[in-house]
């Protein structure tokens, strides 16, 4: 039916098979929109926030899309900065999933904030002091970027394609698309930081404070080099999602080593600073403003010293040298729980400095706020998700993405 | 022209182009942020001209001076007024609430009439005809004495207005209700003789010994003690306080004196026989007793030994004597009755107990002291035209001595006892302990008239209700009461016409007597109410009317007054917590929370800590020591022998064990969503006890067991 | 118009052992502000409360147990060093709550602010409040409403702004009056008026006439101690809450009470011992 737009040679399901599953997935979609309308037009109050959980799941979920997302630019850097040329056959799909991740953290972020007819005066009254600021400049400059990253593949539709415009387009904008990876790499490096940023500088919680260099506490480095880090695997992991639902082999296996490698070098990087920086913190910069590292872990009935060790050793130690070692590496198990643990690992930190970040009394006479999300807050957490899966389904449908799909399903395309 | 894919395309995105380039898109975005700046549904208030009122808040007995900043005539703060005698500036957070009573949303907007359990609104011609037409009936039908009335006191010309309808109508049955002020009052007439009351000067004390006495909860006059607080710990003056319970004021005092509730008294007599054992009494005082100085002093020593009051008090021999001690010896020492805020349930040997340890300091009408006060009577009414069914009627014996007892009696006889009842600025139906006993008494009542700004539990239980106007919209002369050294009597003035078709009280009684006419009119012969004010308080009428109050009396009062220890001689019984129970359930007085009249405002509300009302949850206070089993927020069954309650737990290590404390204030009936369904009235869980001698309920707790729910 | 061009630096002392936890400052706030209320206040997590009373407690058990309360309004934070960059105004992305340098009072601009609530974060102190829902009032009662404070819309951030107002018409009126300079009493806040129990002082802490200024005696050096700290009280009883974070408040509290001031910050263990008799140099004085 759909045919006709299908990439020349690749096999995909049924047009009604495919209906079937976008219906699906796009009853949750509706479930969320219907979680969003209700909290645009009846105000925040539909959440289960408050005055002392401010930040809550929609920051979380933001922080953990922008992770998890950036594998796009990283993997866009070391294509074409670095030139590692076998990313060509993942880059395309980083690109999307990059794309879902920031379009997600936008649409989240428009939900979350109060006032979202007021979303504009970010830009408009802009405070060069708040990190927030520097976070949605980069994030939508660097936005626009993925777009424009995005394009070219779109173009690649069959159909599309054969507009001699937007053929010459596509080909024209594959040319310098070194310079948009690179402006995209150096806009990731500011707003993954200043995401970081936007935990470190609050000098009145003791949890989430660090020192730094000049302006930027550690933690600005800290969320950078980590999204760098665990963004690659969040890649990897969606592209075995992918294949296991397509039932076919879409990237070789050389180029999933070859970035499962450099994820595992650069998680072990990222976790020896961030032990360093724990332990600094808890040792010096915490004791100097009258806490106790057991302050942050203890007297409530969520946030153990289980949380830290889960986060750093666990899904950050553990995956990081599954991910070095070449055995582990090329053991397809357990490359693959390396990778879950990672993005739980990246996705377990941003909720560590979102929320326990607020959850932590700092006042002497304060108690631990605990809360628990209301499903508008679920909702509009899972709507992305949603959103995210058809517009993957949508795109491997259409268009090439996997640039290594047709030669490594040939035999099976031959033979029938 | 061919609309081919290529030029659709373009044209699709020419179109795009353009808007985007256009000041469309900015200009949206622009007014739409510009839209949520002025939602029609967030209220822009009006501005205009400035003005600031005079008045007086008669909120509670305090009595406080305020100031009302109107923008065009507009109301829209209320302050403290500086320099008024009681006050002097500052105002507790009731009457800075009070513009939120304007427009509560239970106020009676018209008058009620009450047909098949519902009210039907009706005009204020009616509801006199009405009412007229009741009370002629029973006065033609020589039942005059059968007419009741319970008002919030007896002092000022409103009150004043209502026991002359009493009399002139012919009724002796003119009841008030239970405050710090009435028991002052029935002390000092029990000790000194009628016509008088005491106060206290708290802010020249150097030791006040307070039994309980909350002056940090609402004690007297609540801003006036805030500040004699505060003068205080200026001054370095002691505070000592008895009290079950690590009150704000045992926070406040120098010395926290935990005592088994319900045996204050017995600890005051104690304390009296250290005095008279230490020999550290004024003997020029005591020469001066009347009732036998001898007698008492051996009663004392028989009956209250100090060994035997430790015991029972909790506090060691060995620390009453030196308590005792202390206070004696103190340069202007003054011993403070009335636990909590002092109204409701006390007992007058208590009262009595702890005035004789003033009396015996012989700090009396001296700075720094206890004044015996005459009641200083600034309103001077006519003689009312008694006619046969008045003088007959009002010959007739009282139903009782107090509220309760006439709703005793009512309850126990067969005969309708009272055949109509007016009630002003009082709600018997919530604030008397068991008010289910007072709301059987109501039922069997044919007309209860309420004079009420709101609807209240004793609106409810009415079948008229002519609606008053609140203090912000009426007329009115306030004499401060409860305990304050001075006597003084504010003005308060309507700063704004009435929101709502209500009247002063004082104008309706009037009118009612107008209607009733004949010898009744004639005692009425005011034109309103603002006439028979200017006629009745002319004495003080220029000072009232330009300062906006008068002082009656200022320092201490110079007549010599005689003491009669006959009723304290006599050992009257200590009323100690009814029924089997192991535990003791004792009110809280919480300043955020009004125990009568009015309920509490939202903004009061809003006000109470989490540890005390949760949802709609009343905490209640246990020592962890005590909580056998409970956890701390986790939900308990309370149960006293009057009955039982759902109730949350709130773990206070400043609570002794063994006693349960619930605020007060709280588990109102009424329509008002904000104030109301939250909580428990403790009242419902307290039976009355009438205490021989004063014939007044001193029920100050109950005994009670408390399980997980 | 805007004539007093004087650097004031206004600030409040809250002496604990006259605060009787009345709450009266926390209605005075709430009707001079507007401030709404809803059906159910008891989850104090949501209930917009600019000034709030703590009770604190020693933590002994019956009968040394003690109590004592803490109105807490926003502390108008100098900052780190004091230079303005208040833990609130440095994170606000749209510069809807801004560090007054005339008057060192950090203001909320409510039709400016979107909601993101990063100040609220930010805030040690819980100072600040999130509209969760529209105001609303019962029928008729917005009649109340003062002119001088826009009622907040639904979504957007508030708190305590020294009932800047009165500065303003305190402001206007020295102009009129053509003395240009606002006297002590002629600006003072609302919780402090009402306050039965006299606990709150409020003043210019740059004005040595000034009661605030006398009791605080503000050291204008840094803590050798710790930099980030200015103003430190030269007062053994009076102390900030959470100075040393430094955030520098401008709103001091003070007591007799040793246990009440520790609670005004956090120790490790044994470390008040050290620094219980540590305030502003008196050397400086
Ligand atoms: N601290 C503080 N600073 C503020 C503000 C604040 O709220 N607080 N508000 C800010 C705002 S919103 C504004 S608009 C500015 C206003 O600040 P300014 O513009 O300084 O306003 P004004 O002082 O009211 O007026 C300026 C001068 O104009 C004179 N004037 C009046 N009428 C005329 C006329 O017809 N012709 C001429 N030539 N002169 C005239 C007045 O006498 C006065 O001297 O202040 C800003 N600065
Ligand atoms: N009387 C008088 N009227 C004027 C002017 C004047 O100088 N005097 N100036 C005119 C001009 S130029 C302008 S721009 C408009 C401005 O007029 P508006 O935009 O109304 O500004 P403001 O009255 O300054 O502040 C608005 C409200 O914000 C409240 N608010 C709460 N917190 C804060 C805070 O922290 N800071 C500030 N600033 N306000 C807070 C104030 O109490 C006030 O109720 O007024 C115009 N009208
Ligand atoms: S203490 Fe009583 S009289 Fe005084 S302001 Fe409060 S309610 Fe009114
Ligand atoms: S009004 Fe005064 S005494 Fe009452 S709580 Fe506030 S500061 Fe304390
Ligand atoms: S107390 Fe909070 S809201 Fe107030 S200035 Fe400090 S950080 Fe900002
Ligand atoms: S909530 Fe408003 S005031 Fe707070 S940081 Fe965001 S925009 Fe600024
Ligand atoms: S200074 Fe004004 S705004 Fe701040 S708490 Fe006091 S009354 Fe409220
Ligand atoms: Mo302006």
């Amino acid at each position: 039916m759909d045919a006709a737009l299908i990439p020349e040679g690749a096999k995909r399901c049924s047009f009604p098979k495919f209906m079937l599953g976008i219906a699906i997935v796009g009853a949750v979609l509706l479930w969320g929109v219907y979680a969003m309308l209700l909290c645009w037009f009846k105000g925040l109050n539909q959440t289960n926030m408050n005055d002392y959980y401010g930040f809550a799941l929609w920051i979380w979920a933001d922080l953990a899309v922008i992770a998890i997302g950036g594998g796009a630019f990283f993997t866009g850097l070391l294509k074409y900065i670095f030139k590692v040329d076998e990313l060509k056959n993942i880059i395309n799909f980083a690109v999307i999933i990059g794309f879902i991740c920031y379009s997600s953290a936008l649409l989240i972020l428009a939900i979350d904030i109060g006032q979202p007819l007021r979303g504009w005066f970010i830009f408009w009254h802009a405070n060069v002091h708040s990190m927030l600021t520097e976070v949605a400049f980069c994030l939508s400059c660097y936005f626009a970027v993925l777009t424009i990253e995005f394009i070219p593949n779109i173009l690649e539709n069959r159909q599309l394609n054969k507009v001699p415009f937007f053929h010459h387009l596509a080909h024209n904008m594959h040319g310098v698309m070194a310079i948009f990876a690179a402006t995209g790499a150096f806009l990731s490096f500011f707003h993954q930081g200043s995401l970081g940023g936007v935990a470190g500088v609050l000098y009145g919680r003791p949890f989430a404070v660090r020192e730094g260099l000049l302006i930027w506490p550690w933690t600005f480095f800290l969320f950078t080099w980590s999204a760098a880090a665990f963004g690659p695997c969040f890649t990897l992991l969606v592209t075995r999602i992918t294949e296991a639902v397509t039932g076919k082999k879409l990237v070789k296996d050389n180029v999933v080593h070859l970035l499962a490698k450099i994820s595992g070098w650069m998680i072990c990087t990222y976790i020896i600073a961030k032990i360093i920086d724990t332990i600094y913190w808890a040792t010096v910069t915490a004791p100097g403003i009258g806490f106790e590292m057991s302050h942050f872990y203890t007297n409530n009935s969520f946030y153990g010293y289980w949380i830290l060790v889960t986060e750093i050793v666990i899904c950050g130690v553990i995956p990081g040298i599954l991910l070095i070692n070449k055995s582990t590496r090329e053991n397809p198990t357990l490359r693959l729980l390396a990778i879950i643990l990672a993005v739980i690992g990246v996705c377990l930190n941003r909720w560590v400095m979102v929320l326990q970040v607020v959850a932590v009394p700092v006042m002497s006479f304060d108690t631990w706020a605990l809360y628990i999300p209301s499903w508008q807050e679920v909702a509009t957490t899972i709507l992305p998700v949603a959103y995210g899966i058809i517009l993957i389904a949508v795109t491997y449908r259409y268009l090439p993405v996997f640039p290594q799909e047709l030669e490594l399903n040939k035999s099976k395309a031959q033979e029938s | 022209m061919k609309v081919d894919r290529r030029s659709f395309l373009g044209l699709g995105l020419g179109a795009v182009a353009g808007i985007a380039i256009s000041p469309v898109g900015a200009k949206l975005t622009d007014d739409s942020s510009i839209w949520t700046q002025n939602w029609p549904w967030t209220p822009v208030p009006p501005d205009g001209k400035i003005s600031y009122d005079h008045s007086v808040c008669s909120l509670c007995p305090g009595t406080c001076g305020i100031t009302v900043r109107k923008i065009d005539g507009r109301p829209v703060k209320i302050e403290g007024r500086d320099t008024y005698p009681v006050n002097n500036g500052g105002a507790c957070l009731h009457g800075i609430a009070g513009l939120q009573y304007l427009y509560d949303p239970c106020r009676v907007t018209t008058p009620l009439k009450k047909i098949n359990d519902r009210f039907e609104p009706i005009s204020w011609k009616e509801a006199i005809a009405l009412a007229a037409g009741h009370l002629g009936r029973i006065r033609k039908n020589d039942q005059a004495h059968t007419l009741a009335c319970i008002t919030d006191t007896d002092q000022g010309s409103v009150a004043g207005l209502f026991s002359h309808f009493m009399t002139a109508f012919g009724s002796p049955n003119h009841f008030v209700m239970p405050t710090l002020e009435s028991w002052l009052a029935l002390t000092a007439q029990t000790l000194h003789g009628k016509g008088y009351t005491l106060g206290f000067d708290l802010e020249n004390a150097d030791f006040i010994l307070s039994f309980g006495a909350g002056i940090l909860e609402g004690w007297g006059s609540p801003v006036a003690c805030f500040k004699a607080n505060s003068s205080r710990k200026q001054r370095k003056a002691k505070l000592y306080q008895i009290e079950h319970r690590l009150s704000t004021t045992a926070a406040a005092a120098d010395r926290w004196i935990p005592v088994t509730p319900g045996t204050e008294a017995d600890l005051a007599m104690a304390m009296c026989g250290v005095l008279l054992t230490e020999n550290l009494f004024d003997s020029e005082f005591a020469a001066g007793f009347k009732g036998g100085f001898n007698r008492f002093n051996a009663m004392v020593q028989q009956k209250y030994p100090v060994e035997k009051v430790a015991a029972a008090t909790g506090i060691s021999a060995a620390d009453i004597k030196k308590i005792a001690i202390a206070f004696a010896r103190a340069k202007m020492p003054v011993a403070i009755p009335g636990k909590g805020r002092g109204d409701g349930a006390q007992s007058l040997k208590e009262f009595a107990a702890v005035h004789t340890l003033n009396c015996l300091t012989g700090n009396v009408n001296k700075k720094g002291g206890t004044f015996i006060k005459p009641v200083h009577d600034y309103l001077a009414f006519p003689d009312p035209v008694l006619d046969t069914a008045a003088k007959d009627g009002f010959g007739k014996a009282k139903l009782g001595a107090s509220v309760q007892e006439m709703v005793t009696n009512i309850n126990q006889s067969a005969d309708p006892l009272v055949t109509a009842l007016f009630v002003y600025n009082a709600n018997p139906c919530y604030t008397l302990n068991d008010p289910s006993q007072t709301r059987a008494a109501f039922e069997k009542i044919p007309f209860v008239v309420s004079f009420s700004s709101f609807m209240d539990e004793t609106a409810m239980a009415s079948d008229l209700i002519l609606p008053v106007s609140t203090f912000l919209e009426r007329l009115e002369d306030v004499p401060s009461r409860a305990g304050l050294a001075n006597s003084v009597v504010g003005l308060t003035r309507p700063v704004l016409d009435p929101v709502f078709d209500t009247r002063s009280a004082g104008d309706t009684v009037i009118q009612l007597a107008k209607t009733l006419g004949g010898d009744m009119a004639r005692s009425f012969a005011w034109n309103n109410y603002r006439a028979c004010l200017e006629d009745v308080a002319a004495g003080v009428w220029e000072d009232l009317s330009g300062n906006g109050y008068a002082l009656l009396a200022e320092g201490p009062p110079t007549d010599s007054v005689e003491t009669s220890f006959a009723f304290l001689s006599d050992n009257p019984q200590t009323i100690y917590p009814q029924g089997d129970y192991a535990l003791t359930l004792v009110p809280i007085d919480n300043m955020r929370l009004p125990g009568t009249v009015p309920a509490a405002s939202p903004f009061a509300i809003k006000t109470v800590s989490d540890r005390v009302l949760k949802g709609k949850d009343v905490c209640v206070e246990i020592n962890p020591d005590t909580a056998n089993g409970l956890t701390d927020g986790g939900f308990a069954t309370l149960t006293t022998p009057t009955g039982s309650a759902r109730v949350r737990v709130n773990f206070n290590e400043g609570i002794m064990p063994g006693v349960i404390g619930m605020v007060k204030g709280l588990g109102h009936t009424f329509d008002n969503k904000y104030v109301a369904g939250k909580g428990v009235n403790i009242h419902e869980l307290i039976s009355p006890v009438i205490e021989p001698g004063s014939g007044l309920d001193a029920a100050c707790g109950t005994t009670a067991a408390i399980s997980k729910a | 118009m805007i004539q007093d061009k004087k650097a004031h630096k206004y600030g409040m002392v809250i002496d604990l052992d006259k605060c009787t936890g009345c709450g009266s400052c926390t209605v005075s706030c709430m009707s001079e502000n507007n401030i709404p209320f809803k059906e159910d206040e008891s989850d104090k997590k949501d209930s917009i409360t600019w000034m709030r009373v703590y009770k604190l407690t020693n933590g002994k058990s019956f009968p040394d147990t003690q109590i004592t309360y803490l109105p807490r309004p926003c502390q108008h934070c100098g900052g780190k060093g004091d230079h303005g960059h208040s833990p609130c105004v440095s994170v606000c992305p749209a510069t809807a709550t801004d560090y007054g340098y005339d008057t060192g009072i950090v203001s909320q601009i409510y039709t400016r602010c979107f909601g993101c609530r990063y100040c609220m974060v930010s805030c040690p102190y819980h100072a600040r409040y999130f509209n969760w829902w529209d105001p609303i009032w019962p029928e008729g009662m917005e009649k109340y409403l003062s002119p001088n404070v826009s009622p907040r819309m639904r979504g957007v951030v508030e708190k305590c702004s020294f009932c800047y107002h009165r500065y303003q018409l305190a402001r206007e009126k020295a102009y009129y009056d053509g003395t240009h300079e606002i006297a002590e009493d002629a600006y003072q806040t609302a919780c402090t008026t009402a306050c039965p129990a006299g606990a709150i002082i409020f003043g210019d802490l740059n004005n040595p006439s000034h009661k605030v200024h006398q009791i605080v005696k503000p050291d204008p050096h840094p803590d050798p101690l710790n930099r980030d700290v200015v103003g430190k009280s030269r007062n053994p009883k009076v102390f900030r809450l959470l100075e040393r974070l430094g955030t520098n408040p401008k709103v001091y509290y003070m007591s007799e009470r040793e246990w009440v001031r520790k609670l005004g910050d956090n120790y490790l263990d044994g470390e008040w011992e050290k620094v219980k008799n540590h305030y502003g140099a008196a050397s400086h004085e």
